[in-house]
Order: C-alpha cells, then structure tokens, then sequence
C-alpha cells in the first residue's frame, strides 16, 4: 500500500498543475514498513527531461534521482517511487512505462485534465517488466 | 576497496545489502568484481554484449561516468559508485 502524506501530495498536485499541458515527474521518498506500507513523506518535483515532445513522455534526469539516492540515505529514507502525470488522460501504467520502469519501485500516475488533477493510481512492475499490478493508494484526494 | 551503493530494486541480488565493497581500478573492474560476488546483479547492469546496459547510470562519487571516460575511469580504493536506475515513461 503506498500512503501519500498531505505535504508531498500539494507538491505532486502543484507540479502537475504547473506543468500542464506536459507530463510532470518525480521522486517519492520515505519509508517502507513492514506489511508492504509503504509512506511517502517527501516529493521531489524534478524537470521532465525528454528530449521531445512532453506531452505524452517523460524522463527523469539520472543527476536528480542520484541526488534523491544521496538525500534519501542522509535522511534515513528510502526512494521508494517515482511519480508522473498524464495530460487530457486516465492515470493508467502503459507499455511506455511500464518497459522504462524497474522492479520494486511504486509508480505514481496522475490524471490531469483541463489543468486540474483529476486522479491518481499507482503501480509495481514486475521483476522483468512484463507486467505491473496496481498498488492500493491512500491519498488526500482519494 | 571502493563501495557500491546499490538501489533498492537490486538489493535482493545482493543479499539485501544497500552497500558492497568490490575491488577494481577501474569502473569496469570494480562492476565485474561485484557482479562475480552477486552474479544475480549481472543481467540487471550488463547486456548480453557484457556493456552496461542502457537503463542503468553509475555515478564516480559526484559525477555521471559518462562524462567521465565511462567504464574505464580510474576508482581508488576511497571512492564511492552509485548505482542509478534510468526512469522515463508517458502515456504514449
């Protein structure tokens, strides 16, 4: 279960807002318990760094995510996902997203329509990438 | 030795360790020594051509070895590599 505090989740919301009508992306830090609860206390808004059209990709500058590793380890957390949002579209794990991701990490997928958040989901891939599951999600919104 | 700070995701190939120590003078060397302790790690940091895969970033204490002279940039025994998933997706 991944547990969105009510601090990172204005941070995901105001990202995602701010980035409309591109995919935003980002880093979920905070700490992994036992039973599979996993709470995101921290979220760190980073620069969708595809070279491309933003509209529907995004990518994660490796010096961002190194910089989220080091933070993460000061602090005491773990990186325990990633988040991005889908413009004009459900929040759903797609191929793309799926075949770019990695085992373990939750996937946090933001539906942003018309410039407002609309929902979110979140997922795991599987150890190879061939198929994900979905994460139940606990969210200020939901 | 240099340590190998290992991401979460490749913990369980390197029996749940979030550091490792490996000898080498080199990147390469010091992957290949790790990889020959935890030979689970191999598939996740290397292709089938033996080159570091493209999803995978390693970091020389603060910089990207691919702006450093990648594999072969030189490692003594108090440096630090890190190990950086790539992460990129869309809706597309």
């Amino acid at each position: 279960m991944l547990n969105l505090l009510a601090e990172p989740w204005g941070v995901i919301v105001s990202h995602a807002r701010a980035c409309y009508p591109r995919e935003c992306c980002g880093i979920l830090l905070g700490t992994a318990a036992e039973g599979d609860v996993r709470t995101v206390t921290t979220a760190v808004a980073c620069v969708n760094a595809y070279q491309g059209e933003q509209s529907d990709r995004f990518e994660l500058d490796p010096k961002d995510q190194f910089e989220a590793q080091r933070a993460a380890r000061r602090q005491g957390l773990e990186v325990l996902g990633f988040f991005h949002s889908h413009p004009d579209c459900d929040a759903y794990f797609s191929a793309t997203d799926l075949a770019n991701s990695w085992p373990w990490y939750s996937n946090l997928v933001v539906s942003v329509r018309g410039g407002e958040v609309s929902h979110a989901r979140a997922f795991r891939a599987n150890d190879n990438q061939t198929a994900s599951t979905e994460e139940e999600l606990r969210c200020p919104q939901s | 030795m240099p340590t190998v700070l290992i991401p979460t995701p490749l913990r369980p190939h390197c029996g749940g360790q979030s550091s490792a120590e490996a000898a080498g003078a080199t990147v390469g060397e010091v992957l290949e020594s790790l990889t020959a302790q935890h030979p689970g790690l191999r598939q996740h940091l290397f292709n089938e051509q033996g080159k570091l895969r493209s999803f995978v970033n390693i970091y020389l204490n603060d910089d990207d070895i691919r702006y450093l002279d990648k594999e072969a940039s030189a490692v003594t025994a108090a440096d630090t590599l890190t190990i950086v998933p790539s992460i990129a997706g869309g809706r597309a």
